[in-house]
């Protein structure tokens, strides 16, 4: 399949960066880096004209139960870049701590992404540092600051009348 | 502070209760021309993302066809797809070709519509009333084989709802004539009619270059020459078995856009047909546990207006842990800001309308600001002045 050629050439892009390396299926290739290498590895898929960025995701992974068996110990935050070709899809993930969570613009590189990257900051939190447009996107306008709904933490906001009252 | 005053910002929306995705976009103008472009999004945030991660996969489909009022089949296809693959089950043949049915079915609507919103914002009255009157046709069908106009419900996890009696088959067959007709119709009018062609031809380019590096989908791209179509390079449900010839155009312009919007409707004729007269045989729908297994899964499908994403991940439970959509509107907003620049204000309703934002309504407010001074337009207002522009 022709998937798995661009699979082959995209593992071999990004190996230099990759902390993990996973093929959650046949035509996906999910690979971990660090922030510090983002842009790096994002320079490199561009360089070799390995499609397109497709979407740009957040995750929100918190810490799991004792009863849960997942490798992970500590929550953290993620945020997925999909690049789409033809029928394979790379994923570079990044893996931020809750009390850190920066990771750098990649509108220099692709300036499209500062739309998925203005989401990433309401969403989630995840603050993009020099991202071209900080501004509110998706929320309302009186959304307050600092709560992020995508976040596994958020359950709602207090009702209009609570609020008041406690303030 | 002496060049800000002489700076016009035109704020263009936001909202109209009618409207599917009202975005507000400020315009800055000097004299007729337009220096920059911004937009904010968000109007119709309805947190779907997050509603997901508490509702059962069942529930979540019918709430993800609901995400769009025009395209809302390809939502439910790509949801129930990436379930059923997270949960290994393969659907018949028959599902597959009843869902890619109405794929093509949908498309079909959506670009009809599309062609009279635009028509009349280039002040063609005529070509929207027609070309609605047409889409009554493919609307009629819809309703005829799954009961519902816009939201069908296809779909379920592991399945479709309903199976094609030959008498249904029989009515498709000859709307789609009727249709076939029509289109030609339309290609030549927008391919021919000075008038019209004023207003689109040179309007709005994009160059292959710009359309790649804003990750531009859909007809937007494919008019501008960038090969992008789900639907050959990731052939997904019965696209394998009936592939479809993409329909490209170097011209990068708003015409261009209408060209390649009215022969993919040529394409959707012939698969639909195709699809009718050879329905393989199969199962109507499959066994799907309640509880999905762990995983990740990517879904994408081509929906009118260019690539829809799906991410979603499993925890094992009952419930999605994580659903991530990304429509095609999304990647074409940044198309506008770039592309908007250089061109008069006059052009602005055609343009946006051009990417086809579902730009379905009229009638929003518009504001011009000059320092301290303001002047209020109506969307309407802009449409006539665009028209009366152009004369």
């Amino acid at each position: 399949m022709e998937y798995e050629t661009f699979i082959h050439d995209a593992e071999s892009i990004l190996k230099k960066w990759g902390k993990d390396i996973q093929h959650p299926e046949p035509n996906r290739l999910d690979v971990y880096v660090e922030r510090t290498d983002l842009l790096a590895a994002t320079q490199a898929i561009i360089d070799a004209h390995w499609g397109y960025l497709s979407a740009l995701s957040g995750l929100d992974c918190p810490a799991p139960k004792a009863a849960d068996d997942q490798a992970s110990t500590e929550g953290h935050l993620e945020a997925l870049y999909h690049f789409c070709r033809m029928a394979a899809v790379t994923t570079l993930r990044v893996k931020v701590p809750y009390n850190d969570a920066h990771i750098p613009s990649i509108c220099s590189i692709i300036p499209s992404a500062t739309l998925y990257e203005r989401e990433l900051m309401e969403l989630f939190g995840i603050i993009v540092d020099d991202t071209p447009v900080p501004d509110r996107l998706v929320l309302a306008d009186e959304w307050p600051e600092g709560v992020y709904p995508l976040r596994k933490s958020f359950t709602g906001l207090d009702a209009p009348e609570k609020a008041a009252q406690e303030s | 502070m002496q060049e800000s005053q002489e700076k016009f910002i035109v704020p263009i929306g936001p909202q109209h209760p009618a409207l599917k995705e009202p975005g507000h976009f400020e315009f800055t103008v000097d004299g007729e021309n337009v220096t920059s472009a911004t937009i904010r999004l968000g109007f119709v945030h309805r947190g779907i993302e997050k509603l997901a991660e508490s509702r059962s996969y069942i529930q979540n489909l019918y709430m993800f066809e609901r995400v769009c009022g025009i395209c809302s089949h390809v939502h439910s296809t790509a949801f129930a797809s990436g379930v059923e693959k997270l949960a290994g089950v393969t659907v018949s043949p028959r599902v597959k070709a009843i869902r890619t049915l109405f794929l093509e079915l949908e498309r079909i609507q959506s670009h009809l519509l599309w062609l009279g919103v635009a028509a009349h914002e280039g002040g063609f009255d005529t070509l929207f009333m027609y070309s609605w009157r047409d889409r009554e046709t493919v609307m009629d069908i819809h309703e005829s084989i799954s009961g519902n106009r816009v939201h069908h419900s296809v779909n379920l996890i592991g399945g479709v709802k309903f199976d094609i009696t030959p008498e249904q088959i029989e009515k498709t067959l000859k709307g789609l004539d009727y249709l076939e007709e029509r289109t030609k119709y339309y290609e030549k009018i927008v391919t021919t009619d000075e008038t019209f062609l004023g207003r689109t031809r040179n309007v709005g380019k994009m160059t292959k270059e710009q359309a790649e590096t804003l990750s531009a989908v859909g007809p937007t791209a494919r008019a501008s020459g960038v090969k992008r179509d789900v639907r050959v390079e990731s052939p997904y449900v019965s696209y394998p078995e009936y592939p479809v010839n993409m329909v490209l155009d170097d011209g990068g312009d708003l015409s261009a856009r209408f060209v390649v919007r009215i022969k993919e409707l040529y394409e959707c004729y012939r698969i639909c047909r195709e699809i009718l007269k050879n329905l393989p045989e199969g199962e109507l729908s499959v066994r799907v546990p309640r509880r999905i297994p762990a995983g990740e899964v990517t879904s994408r499908v081509e929906a009118p207006r260019g690539e829809l994403f799906y991410f979603i991940k499993s925890n094992g439970g009952e419930t999605p842990e994580r659903v991530k959509v990304r429509t095609p509107s999304l990647c074409n907003w940044s198309t506008i800001s770039s592309v908007a620049v250089g061109h008069k204000l006059a052009d602005m309703p055609m343009l946006l309308v051009g990417i086809d934002p579902c730009f379905s309504c009229n009638d929003r407010l518009v504001t011009v600001r000059q320092a301290n001074t303001s002047q209020t337009m109506y969307w309407e207002d802009l449409r006539k002045y665009g028209v009366e522009y152009y004369k």
